[in-house]
């Protein structure tokens, strides 16, 4: 009884196969395989974005005040130390201030923000991580 | 402050950091990246790495080029105004199921496992289960930083995910009382955060969600594709879970796939259910969010523990006092076994449970959590909730760090 209710399942399979160039049974394709649909997207809407310019470049850092400041991730004290070295070495005419940002990783203190306002012609913030 | 300034910037977050300066409104900002990471560098090390090294992503000097970018004039792009209005693509996109399977990938719409596709009728048929408008904002969502952008999205993107995730049209409400929140279940941070969600009331039983063994698992079509609908409504609504952009996990988190989300037993625990202890009705149908690092810690269970020396209660405040409670506090998901142990132990209500294990009466002011960046600092325990799921075959527990958030009516989305 099993041997002969395999029989007849795999004569089934037989009329739903067939042969692949490899040799290996495939199964048909029906035509529903090349049935088009259409389908929503489902994504979210992204906010508008209000274009910001950038402040305007310097045209020389001769004579100018440059501030590094750190925003306190770890390393970032040597990192600026050793940026500072630089530049007094190649722009010894260039003024550098370092300050720490005074408002954690994510913004500067009001106050340093306006000393920089005042105070300084460019400013190098670090460090993204 | 509008004096040129650029920012310093490993050079692993390249593609993060220009996504963030776009949502800012200045898709061209001048950054200098350079190779890290700096953290444990000597200035020797640095001098090599940095002050002598090239920018990987532009091959130019590091420092040459800090200052090209502080001196070299702008062009008209970088000093641009306005405002710009994005959209997220076509509102359809049609093509044989393979090639929109693919189409899907390739745009990141999943993740990574076959999805169903969300055609017009299999959407219709799950707005049919509330009766908001399809086009009703049903949430604000970022991916959990005030850095990546907040997107909205309406109860109709809700009921595409909820089919692509092969959830059934009578979880909908489900889904929609968890995006309502605007809370992501594929959090941005590096840490590798997870989510989770408890559910109470009638509607377990109504729409099969499974609280009896294997409660916290992938085995009910309910708590499954619930947990991934909202995952992908985190990924597609949200815009959440994109490497590289609004994903940051060091190492990631396999729970972000389909989250946590376990109805409680409430016929079997001794306790009431979290959502009364919460202040709804009891049979209230009510979905309870949770965030965390998930449960399964290393210390969950003590097999060799028998006879006189199943103190489930000790065990449990002792695994508290190993977990960290700076972020998410301790949460321990308890089979109804183990919580009979804790009532017959005298704790009747988990109020007094919950003074015993952390030493604290209900409501009591909790020590700060410290600031922003405390590396080493452990506060120990921290906020304790307790969940009752599961089975009662045998006498097991998981504990891990999740902390409830809100909790909403589900009713309120039919």
């Amino acid at each position: 009884m099993r041997l002969r209710t395999t029989g007849i399942v795999l004569l089934c399979l037989g009329l739903f196969c067939a042969v692949s160039p490899t040799g290996r049974p495939t199964l048909a394709a029906g035509p529903a395989a090349a049935e088009t649909l259409t389908v929503y997207n489902p994504m979210g809407a992204p906010p508008p974005v209000t274009l910001r310019p950038q402040a305007p470049r310097l045209d020389t850092l001769k004579g100018k005040t440059l501030y590094f400041v750190n925003t306190g991730f770890i390393g970032g004290d040597r990192l600026m130390a050793v940026m500072s070295d630089w530049f007094k070495a190649n722009y010894p005419d260039t003024r550098i201030v370092y300050k720490e940002s005074g408002a954690g990783v994510s913004a500067l203190s009001p106050a340093l923000w306006d000393e920089i306002t005042r105070e300084g012609d460019a400013a190098i913030v670090g460090l993204g991580h | 402050m509008k004096k040129p300034a650029v920012p310093l910037i490993l050079d692993d977050f390249e593609p993060q950091e220009r996504e963030v300066a776009s949502n800012l409104g200045m898709p061209g900002l001048r950054m200098q990246f350079f190779r890290g990471p700096v953290w444990g560098k000597t200035p020797a090390q640095l001098q090599k790495q940095v002050i002598e090294g090239n920018n990987p992503v532009t091959g130019k000097p590091v420092m040459r080029e800090l200052v090209e970018l502080l001196t070299r004039p702008l062009a008209a792009e970088e000093r641009k105004t306005g405002e710009l209005r994005r959209d997220a693509g076509p509102e359809t996109y049609t093509g044989t199921p393979d090639e929109l399977h693919r189409l899907f990938l390739e745009k990141r719409y999943t993740d990574f496992l076959p999805v169903v596709l969300p055609t017009e009728e299999r959407v219709a048929e799950m707005l049919k289960f509330t009766s908001r408008r399809p086009d009703e904002e049903l949430g604000r969502m970022n991916p959990g930083s005030e850095a990546g952008e907040t997107w909205t999205y309406t109860v109709k993107t809700a009921a595409i995910n909820a089919v692509m995730a092969g959830a059934e049209p009578e979880y909908f409400p489900v889904i929609l009382a968890l995006g309502s929140t605007g809370m992501t279940a594929v959090n941005v941070s590096d840490n590798g955060f997870m989510a989770g969600a408890v559910i109470n009331g009638t509607i377990r039983d109504e729409i099969g969600l499974n609280y009896e063994e294997g409660a916290v698992g992938p085995f009910a079509q309910a708590n499954t594709t619930i947990g991934r609908a909202w995952s992908l409504l985190s990924i597609n609504g949200g815009n959440c879970g994109k490497v590289g952009t609004t994903y940051m996990g060091t190492i990631g988190n396999p729970m972000n796939l389909i989250g946590i989300i376990m109805a409680e037993n409430e016929e079997r625990s001794p306790f009431k259910p979290l959502s009364v202890r919460r202040g709804f009705k009891a049979g209230e149908n009510v979905v309870t969010l949770f965030m965390g690092w998930g449960i399964l810690s290393a210390k969950n269970w003590a097999a060799t523990v028998w006879g006189p020396n199943m103190d489930y209660p000790g065990i449990i405040k002792e695994i508290y006092g190993t977990q960290d409670g700076h972020l998410f506090g301790t949460c321990a998901v308890l089979s109804p076994p183990i919580a009979n142990f804790v009532r017959d132990a005298g704790y009747d209500t988990v109020e007094k449970f919950t003074e015993w294990v952390t030493g604290q009466a209900p409501g009591a002011k909790r020590a700060p959590a410290g600031p922003e960046i405390n590396l080493g600092v452990r506060r120990s325990g921290g906020a304790f909730t307790v969940i009752v799921t599961g089975g009662s075959n045998n006498n097991y527990f998981s504990m891990g760090g999740m902390v409830p958030a809100q909790s909403v009516r589900i009713d309120d989305w039919r």
